[in-house]
């Protein structure tokens, strides 16, 4: 299959196929939710509404994709606001107060939605739903993000739109090679294959490390930068038993000797990784795995496709690292089962905007069926299958000779996710985390670490009130994604 | 009763105006600067007696419960703490490696003004921009840095220079004092070009050695330099973010939190809006005593 012809092809075709059905949506009655979006935002032509988007590739869609196809559609422009990940919370929030009405819809991630819902930063989306007919579509959406990453207090904030999750890559060369085989299961009296408990990951990543570091290729190698090993920490705690907070009494537990065992074995594990993985992030954790200097990787779906080889020649990915393991790449389910449904983005409707009803028309149709089907599977943006009919949408089973694998392999994940920890004034508990993950790589104490960070968790809890946080996190915790069942 | 004499009204209106001129003249830029001084500064000693935080929009009087917070928070302390020691190392550094540049371009050299212009480049930089260039240049498995310490000890190394605790501070200094040092450079070079040369050959012929001429000649000669130069270096030094912020974002753990990023984290992560009011108005009220001090020691507030 030769991608580099199938992909713009597909683009092409994408975009054409989407305009006919909206035209074929104008002119008939309007049966979908992405017709009836459309249909009703034509009384909005000439309007402009601003969308905060994620900075980089996630914004391409916006920008390039659907953005010039809605303003073609109902003559409405989009005006897209990049910002990176790490501030889209505060400048959410900073605009929020100033009440400017400078943007119109938002992509939020999930875990801040009962911050900016308390505080009034997010419109409730229920009435619109209703108006629109949406109701039904949203019941399509993967159940996992349906029942966990849509409501607050009962009310919907925002439509999930990112089916972000963690997957387990691996090279299936290597694992299944003949006399590697052999002589793992000779030492450790089991299979090699992709690990299913840490321990066996431990152990396969330390053989491979010690059988291949001499040709430049280790085990395992993992992004250990904070804000991407806070949510492998919250997956990897979980799946070993670990609950953040006694429930009863609302302290942290965190510092439990699972969570201190898990920081332990984290570092540990930086001793089969290559030299300086402390400091990789998504982008040096995806060279070294490309380039086939790793066996095995936990990272976010846009690895799998790119790995692949699927779309990597668009001009937006050519910072991507080249594969050289394209075919060579195993997706499975991380150690322990339960993979961290890492932050994801729903798409909101700021409360201050002064075009609510565009804004939301907006969204419907960038997360109704037609459209979303088409957008994940837009090589440069980063959106991940997050509907039920993405899974086995035909075109996407076809992208590349084992993207029905891939996407198998999604469907479980997301059936089996877990969900980021979200409280209220979350980003206080996340960043003792981070804090205390880079003082992990800097060598201090692992039960030292956690001892603080528990500390400074049961101070915020105190902050915000304890009764107030107990019950956020009890309606938290209740949920179906938030612990292993 | 008489009526007032429109001329006597006159001179009084014009005396008025005569004895006022300079006030008068200056009025319009107090106001401007009452206005966007005064004002935020009084907006923020309201605020911080006030519980406005992420989630509440509480203006309730709240005494000195965010002061009594801030008096007690270790991680505050600690973070005043990390940027009197990049202030107290940086400072120097940046003022002796600043002043024997000046000297050593106070001669006419061939290419000397290519030599300047290429050394202040530095400080024209953004620091932001020059943060993340050393995290570039600090990267390991990238960064030219690790790459050029295998190339002298003659194998590949792995330094990771903002993660390892003993290292980030020497990071940090290394990028602090490259970005800053040629602004010292610049004013000290101003000030000794200045220095009055008839003095310096009545020294040369008296007999006077470098070290003599340069400590009772050209040190009182460029001192009001001198000072003002170190003033505004510690000033910027205390509020230092860009660099750290691009480096290490106050990590591993809180080590090398400055105030500044102590700051930007309360009040703009996690929109402690009260509590960050409280720690900026210490501030600003530690830093006005440092400088009314720093200016009578110096005498140059006159």
């Amino acid at each position: 299959m030769n991608i580099r012809r199938i992909v713009p092809a597909s683009i092409a075709g994408m975009l054409v196929g989407a305009a006919a059905l909206a035209l074929i949506g104008g002119a008939h009655a309007a049966d979908s939710a992405a017709q009836r979006a459309v249909e009703a935002a034509k009384k909005y032509s000439g309007k402009t509404i601003t969308i905060v988007w994620e900075a980089g590739l996630q914004s391409l869609d916006p920008l390039n994709f659907s953005g010039p196809m809605w303003e073609k559609l109902t003559g409405i422009k989009v005006k897209v606001i990049e910002v990176p990940t790490e501030e889209m919370f505060t400048k959410i929030m900073q605009e929020h107060r100033a009440g400017t009405g400078a943007y119109d819809a938002l992509n939020v991630i999930p875990a801040w939605m009962p911050d900016l819902a308390l505080a009034g930063a997010l419109e409730p989306l229920d009435a619109y739903v209703d108006k629109f007919g949406y109701r039904e579509e949203l019941k399509e959406i993967a159940p996992t993000y349906r029942d966990n990453q849509m409501t607050f207090n009962g009310k919907i904030y925002g439509f999930p739109d990112d089916g972000d999750v963690f997957v387990m890559y691996y090279r299936k060369d290597i694992f299944g090679d003949p006399k590697t085989q052999a002589d793992f299961k000779a030492k450790f009296k089991y299979d090699l294959a992709p690990p299913k408990t840490w321990k066996q990951f431990d152990e396969i990543g330390q053989f491979l490390t010690d059988r291949m570091s001499k040709d430049g290729v280790y085990g395992a190698a993992f992004f250990r930068q904070a804000p991407y090993a806070m949510f492998m920490f919250e997956e990897r705690f979980r799946n070993e038993g670990g609950k953040f907070f006694d429930a009863a009494a609302m302290k942290a537990t965190v510092n439990s000797d699972v969570g201190v065992r898990v920081f332990n074995e984290m570092r540990n594990e930086n001793k089969f990784m290559p030299p300086g993985v402390e400091t990789f992030g998504f982008v040096e954790n995806l060279a070294a795995f490309a380039k086939g200097s790793t066996a095995m990787t936990i990272s976010w779906p846009p690895y799998g496709r790119w790995t692949a080889g699927y779309g990597t020649d668009e001009k937006a990915l050519q910072w991507v690292p080249k594969t050289q393991i394209a075919g060579k790449v195993g997706y499975a389910l991380p150690p322990g089962g339960h993979p961290e449904l890492a932050a994801g983005f729903d798409l909101s409707v700021a409360s201050t905007s002064k075009n609510k009803e565009a804004a939301y028309l907006f969204i419907q149709w960038l997360n109704s069926r037609e459209i979303s089907t088409q957008r994940v599977q837009l090589p440069y943006t980063l959106r991940d299958p997050f509907r039920v009919n993405h899974y086995t949408d035909k075109v996407y089973l076809s992208r590349w000779p084992d993207a029905k694998d891939y996407l198998a392999t999604l469907k479980a994940a997301s059936e089996s996710g877990l969900l980021d920890l979200s409280l209220l004034q979350t980003d206080k508990y996340e960043d003792a985390l981070r804090k205390g993950i880079t003082r992990l790589w800097a060598g201090e104490d692992a039960k030292k670490i956690l001892d603080d960070v528990a500390k400074q968790w049961d101070d915020t809890t105190k902050a915000v009130g304890v009764e107030k946080q107990k019950a956020a996190y009890a309606n938290w915790a209740s949920k179906s994604g938030a612990y292993p069942k | 009763m008489n009526p007032p004499d429109p001329a006597a009204l006159r001179r009084r209106k014009a005396n008025f105006a005569e004895r006022h001129f300079d006030r008068l003249l200056v009025a319009p830029a107090i106001t401007v600067l009452l206005l966007i001084g005064v004002f935020p500064l009084v907006y923020l000693l309201m605020v911080s007696f006030q519980q406005i935080t992420m989630s509440e929009e509480n203006r309730a009087f709240a005494g000195l419960l965010n002061y009594s917070r801030l008096f007690t928070d270790t991680r505050f302390w600690e973070s005043v703490l990390h940027t009197l020691f990049i202030g107290a190392i940086a400072l120097p550094l940046e003022l002796l490696l600043g002043l024997a540049m000046a000297q050593l371009l106070l001669d006419k050299l061939p290419g000397r003004q290519v030599f300047v212009a290429l050394l202040v480049l530095p400080t024209v930089i953004s620091p932001i921009v020059s943060g993340a260039t050393w995290a570039l240049l600090f990267d390991n498995r990238f960064g030219p840095i690790n790459q050029m310490i295998g190339w002298v000890v003659g194998h590949p190394v792995t330094i990771l220079w903002t993660v390892k605790p003993d290292l980030v501070y020497p990071a940090i200094l290394l990028c602090e004092v490259w970005q800053w040092t040629p602004f010292m450079f610049l004013l000290l070079l101003a000030a000794l070009s200045n220095v009055d040369k008839s003095q310096l050959e009545a020294a040369a012929i008296d007999g006077a050695g470098f070290w003599r001429t340069f400590f009772r000649i050209v040190l009182p000669a460029i001192r009001p330099v001198l000072a003002i130069a170190i003033l505004i270096r510690a000033l910027d030094l205390f509020r230092v973010f860009d660099i750290i912020w691009a480096l290490t974002k106050g990590g591993p753990g809180t080590m090398t939190e400055t105030v500044s990023v102590f700051n930007y984290t309360q009040g703009f992560q996690q929109f402690e809006t009260s509590y960050t009011a409280a720690a900026s108005l210490v501030i600003v009220i530690i830093l006005s005593v440092v400088i009314m001090v720093a200016l009578r020691r110096m005498r140059i507030d006159r």
